[in-house]
């Protein structure tokens, strides 16, 4: 074979050697293997592209869909303001009837209306008196099953006075009431009911991590020494122990929280204790191996150096392993959390309970504003709690 | 003659790959020695330092300790046994995570009831003795940084504090400035020189270099292939000794 570049270029090589530096240095414009490779990656992203149907238009022409809840996104419903409303009512009668003037109190504001009996679609003036001057307020219906609706709104003048007119309207029954409504002051902020419920279930979640990794932990820790390569295999029937074990670990672990939340909740019922159960079974899995790990990971210097000083088995297990073990135990554990706190915002889409139970309802009954409330509270904590769990770690490793 | 602080008889060691890592060596040190193992690395120096206080069952011969049989005892004589010979590692072999009090704390393991390490508990003599210790290995400020936050030489200063908590007869230095440079090498050896003269422990310490050995050691021992090859006096290893040591082809450095 004819050497490239002469014989002088080739120094002290042999021909082989000059043949595999050759081979080094080829181009990659120049390697079949690149074109292959390059073909099959082409063929795996155009089937995937079909197979997992992306329509890029769709995002587009669904836009109107989903700007609701965007919009909601900036108004969540956390809290509402309970202003002081001033109040008064008359009634007014279909059919002919004139309903009983209502006794009129000795002072406050007062409704009258221009007449109080008629049919729908009578075009009737109501003034009142007696409110709060120059406050904005509502003229109500009141139909005779207590459904309200709002007929015009209303402002009063200087003298705690509006007229109004409206038109009645057409409802079933005949005993209707008119309230006049006007808000005469502003309240303090208060959490809205969606907020209250909403910080209940999320309550609810983090505990539901808390209890989940707990059993986790319970289960794993003993489970750990089992999985533990370096301490098992020295006993008899060790090997079998390590790999029975090591197997468990990785089925468990394989299986997602969420999967095992439907098994459970089909064995005790909806709600957190079937979602403790999956996090908690879960945990197990992940954190044994992970402390397998740290347990196979240990230095033997320090036991060997306490080993030296005449120290007995217990003395070594606490001052040569535990504290090799102890801290990445502990960073393993609040990982775990961390983890199991973002699977428990999502266990409730199949009954697990937490903040995910009531999430799922709002987004299918398109309560946006609800849903965002929701989904700022999951955020909010997941991410106080992460930052919280990284200092921790940080401060233990 | 006195009594020799440590008797070494026909001690062998076959791992069970059988590689034969000590075969037959005898020797003794009397106390006071500052007695430097040296041999190329894989020669046995490890290996008979930890035969030494049973961290590596020996395969055959015997071991005797101030008289006592150290390869026939028991787990409990063995721990009162292993409480005077103090050990210092070439990787320092602290719980690095923990504080260096602690770590010179676990030096008095041997002479605490077992059960106190459950609640982490040390008298506080022992204590006032950790930190007296610190104080003359030069590092007491130190005492409640974490060990791995250590320079290796202040590594290397708590490895000698824990084995002074043992209050030893006899201290077993495994090549304890292999992973120091030469600056804290001296600073180190100095000491265990220390040690050895002003509080009359004896040591036993292995080492690379030559140099080192002949400025410490009282008595050389060097090791080839698990064998005896030279014991005597620093000043007695010649070029021709040197060569029957390292070998051939080794050539002597210095370090200063």
């Amino acid at each position: 074979m004819a050497t490239v570049g002469g014989a002088g270029a080739g120094g002290g090589m042999s021909a082989s050697e000059r043949m595999r530096a050759e081979r080094h240095y080829r181009p990659w414009f120049r390697s079949w293997r690149f074109y292959i490779m390059t073909l099959v990656t082409l063929a795996a992203y155009v089937y995937g592209w079909q197979v997992t149907q992306i329509k890029l238009p769709e995002l587009w022409r669904g836009a109107h869909l989903i700007a609701p809840f965007v919009a909601a996104l900036g108004s969540p419903d956390v809290v509402v303001r309970e202003n002081p409303v001033q109040q008064a009512a008359t009634p007014f009668d279909y059919g002919g009837e004139i309903p009983p003037t209502p006794p009129t109190a000795a002072s406050g504001p007062v409704l009258r209306l221009s007449q109080s009996t008629g049919h729908a679609g009578l075009r009737v003036t109501a003034t009142g008196s007696g409110f709060a001057p120059n406050r904005r307020g509502m003229l109500e219906w009141e139909n005779q099953i207590g459904v309200r609706q709002e007929l015009v709104p209303v402002a009063t003048d200087g003298q705690g006075r509006f007229t109004a007119t409206f038109e009645t309207p057409d409802v079933m029954g005949t005993r209707n009431i008119v309230f006049a409504d006007i808000i005469s002051g502003v309240g303090p902020l208060r959490p809205s009911p969606t907020f209250l419920v909403v910080l209940g279930r999320m309550v609810e979640t983090v505990f539901l991590a808390l209890m989940g990794t707990t059993m986790g932990i319970v289960f794993a820790v003993p489970l750990s020494f089992l999985g533990a390569k370096n301490l098992i295999v020295h006993i008899p029937g060790g090997r079998f122990m390590y790999g029975l074990t090591r197997t468990f670990f990785n089925i468990m672990r394989s299986i997602e929280a969420l999967v095992l939340a439907i098994i459970f909740t089909v064995w005790v019922g909806l709600g957190p204790f079937a979602g403790v159960l999956a996090l908690g079974v879960h945990s197990i899995a992940s954190l044994g191996k992970l402390y397998s790990e740290a347990i196979e990971s240990i230095e033997v210097g320090p036991i060997e150096a306490i080993s030296a000083t005449g120290a007995s088995t217990l003395q070594i297990l606490r001052y040569g392993v535990v504290p090799q073990i102890v801290p990445q135990f502990l960073a393993f554990t609040i990982y775990r959390w961390d983890i199991n706190i973002r699977t428990s915002t999502v266990i409730g889409f199949v009954g697990g309970g937490g903040i995910g139970f009531i999430l799922i309802q709002y987004i299918n009954l398109l309560q946006w504003r609800q849903a965002a409330t929701a989904l700022w509270m999951i955020a909010i904590v997941v991410a106080v709690l992460d930052y919280a769990s990284a200092v921790a770690r940080e401060r233990i490793v | 003659m006195a009594e020799p602080v440590l008797r070494i008889e026909h001690l062998t060691k076959v791992y069970p790959d059988g590689t034969r890592a000590l075969s037959d060596v005898s020797f003794e040190v009397a106390r006071g020695e500052f007695l430097v193992v040296i041999g190329l690395s894989g020669s046995g120096k490890s290996t008979l330092m930890r035969c030494i206080n049973r961290l590596i069952e020996p395969t055959g011969g015997r071991i005797l300790f101030q008289g006592r049989d150290v390869t026939a005892a028991s787990p409990d004589q063995l721990r009162e046994i292993r409480r005077q010979i103090g050990m210092v590692f070439q990787q320092f072999n602290l719980v690095r995570r923990a504080s260096v009090l602690t770590n010179v704390l676990t030096g008095r393991l041997g002479y605490t009831p077992p059960s106190w390490a459950l609640a982490n508990y040390f008298t506080s003599a022992v204590v006032d003795r950790a930190f007296v210790n610190l104080e003359r290995v030069g590092i007491p400020e130190k005492a409640f940084t974490r060990a791995d936050a250590l320079s290796g030489g202040q590594q290397q200063r708590v490895g000698i504090a824990r084995a002074l908590m043992q209050e030893p007869q006899l201290i077993l230095a495994d090549e304890p400035v292999a992973s120091l440079d030469p600056a804290m090498s001296h600073s180190v050896l100095r000491y265990i020189e220390e040690l050895n003269r002003k509080d009359g422990i004896t040591v036993v310490c292995s080492l690379h270099f030559l140099s080192l050995a002949r400025r410490y050691g009282t008595r050389i021992l060097a090791l080839k292939a698990g064998q005896i090859v030279f014991d005597g006096l620093p000043a007695e290893i010649d070029e021709t000794r040197f060569k029957a040591i390292y070998g051939e082809d080794a050539l002597e450095v210095e370090i200063t």
